[in-house]
């Protein structure tokens, strides 16, 4: 094996370490699963419940998949944290300097990084939005209306809610790797994920929903949506490629300053 | 050796806190951040009003209500103040400053107590300010071209103030479950779960009687009721502010509790 791989797979080997033992990482991961099903029942079942109430354009535009999938928005709160911490733990503990020293590749760490969180936020967030999807279908009895895997773009939906999960988590490390600081770095993330539509949102007319489309997370969101209501939307690939392309563009600017910098 | 004066000993811890809370550095960061983003976002809401007033429908008119318009910043500015909140708390957790603190003063009920007091004076002044600023900024922005209001009109200013109650029990509310988790990252997501992720979810589900008998209660919902002059789902002013405090004070009761049997 050549210097690189072995250097690779050493740095993969502890970068490893580092995130399975540290001890809030299973418990954000079990919190992860358990908020994406249980907020898919709690919003199915609120349909359910209040289906007779109603009206005949609300239950038009009532998209079961996207509703079943809710569970996601809260998630992203975890898993964000998640990607933030994996990054910015080092720097509270001072690890990083030692990891630092051991692999001067910074580059290499932070990908690495990146790759198992990354792997394993995926892998788990699609087993828990298929979970979420099947169990809000359940929920979902006649009269209120149900989808079912076969029908057009609700396969893509589905394992979309794994793929937004695994974006906002590349996202908090890109974050975490250029601010270094969890609070600072949480505070940038949520504001951007969860203030910034809401904020843009309060903007009446054509302004607001231009910018909004726009956003990381309004983008990204569309990826898991299959009914789409109002004009304003870029779709689901289009919306997927501009939400990747935020995250894209944060980590190839943590990349840059994470080799200027002193740590 | 004689007995420490309670009095002296609660001026003391007060001072102490105090020292901690006007030296940190990022909380007068922070709060200028948040006072900036509330007017900021109030003054392009009412600008975006007042430059598509012309055009508006008759009912899109009738739902327009100047005092909520520069107002309903305050759904995401309430968050801001939670997580100031608790990083009065978790900070002291993070770089280790609460040993020496409990050190210093082994009532540890008294030194959260005295955190919670200069705080929420803080964030009462703090949010005031804020929330007539943000008002002021987006009727003087309304001005010609919308209705806008003046704080004395009816009901004006117990909205106003209504606001910055809300503001500053969202700050208790973050300071108090700061106490309780103790970690930065955890506290802030659980607030801005609680804050802005909960309402999304369950509002726009259809309005049954399990839906009125529980969302309006949510602690945004609640903020609502307190702020907003037209709330039909939304609990009234003087019951919303009961409902808030309350909650305050059981996390209040829970993080002392907590606090008094672990170690730090």
């Amino acid at each position: 094996m050549t210097a690189a791989g072995l250097r690779l797979r050493a740095t993969a080997g502890s970068e490893w370490i580092k995130f399975r033992s540290v001890r809030s990482v299973p418990a954000a991961l079990l919190a992860t699963a358990v908020v994406v099903v249980v907020g898919g029942l709690l919003v199915t079942a609120g349909f359910r419940s209040g289906w007779s109430t109603m009206t005949a354009s609300e239950r038009a535009t009532f998209d079961p998949t996207f509703q079943s999938l809710h569970g996601v928005e809260l998630a992203q709160l975890f898993v964000g944290a998640l990607g933030v911490l994996t990054v910015t733990g080092e720097y509270t503990s001072g690890l990083i300097r030692t990891t630092f020293a051991a692999t001067p590749q910074r580059a290499q760490v932070l990908a690495v990084k990146g790759l198992i969180l990354g792997g394993v936020v995926w892998v788990l967030c699609t087993v828990a939005s298929f979970a979420a999807f099947f169990a809000g279908q359940v929920v979902l009895t006649a009269p209120a209306r149900h989808a079912s895997l076969g029908d057009p773009g609700v396969l893509r939906a589905v394992f979309g809610g794994g793929v937004y999960l695994l974006l906002i988590g590349l996202f908090g490390c890109g974050v975490g790797a250029l601010l270094r600081r969890t609070a600072a770095a949480l505070a940038a993330l949520f504001g951007i994920v969860l203030v910034l539509p809401i904020a843009v949102a309060l903007v009446p007319g054509v302004l607001g929903a231009r910018l909004n489309e726009y956003l990381p997370s309004t983008a990204g969101m569309e990826f898991w949506t299959v009914v789409r209501t109002g004009g304003d939307a870029l779709g689901a690939w289009p919306g997927l490629a501009v939400f990747a392309l935020y995250v894209v563009a944060t980590g190839v600017a943590a990349l840059l300053l994470l080799r200027r910098r002193d740590v | 050796m004689s007995t420490i004066n309670p009095s002296r000993r609660a001026r003391a811890v007060l001072a102490s806190e105090w020292i901690k809370l006007r030296s940190l550095r990022s909380m007068r960061a922070s709060l200028a951040v948040t006072a900036v983003f509330s007017v900021a976002l109030a003054v392009l809401v009412c600008s975006n009003w007042a430059a598509s007033w012309s055009g508006l429908s008759a009912a899109q008119r009738a739902q327009f209500d100047p005092t909520d318009t520069s107002l309903n910043n305050l759904q995401v500015v309430a968050v801001f103040f939670a997580a100031l909140g608790a990083l009065m708390v978790t900070n002291e957790y993070g770089n280790g400053l609460i040993r020496s603190t409990f050190a210093a003063t082994p009532q540890r009920g008294r030194v959260l107590a005295a955190k919670a007091v200069l705080f929420g004076v803080g964030c009462l002044i703090a949010a005031t300010v804020i929330t007539v600023a943000a008002f002021a900024a987006g009727q003087s922005v309304l001005g010609s071209r919308a209705p806008h209001a003046g704080l004395g009109d009816p009901g004006v200013l117990g909205h106003v103030m209504g606001g910055a109650l809300y503001l500053t029990l969202a700050g208790l509310f973050g300071l108090f479950l700061g106490a309780v988790a103790r970690g930065t990252a955890v506290t802030v997501s659980a607030l801005f779960g609680v804050f802005l992720v909960l309402p999304i979810l369950v509002n726009s589900l259809p309005k049954d009687a399990l839906w009125r008998h529980t969302v309006p209660y949510l602690p945004s919902n609640l903020g609502v009721g307190l702020w907003h002059t037209h709330g039909q789902f939304f609990v009234g002013p003087w019951q919303a502010a009961a409902w808030l405090a309350g909650y305050v004070a059981v996390i209040a009761v829970v993080s002392t509790v907590l606090l008094r049997g672990r170690d730090t």
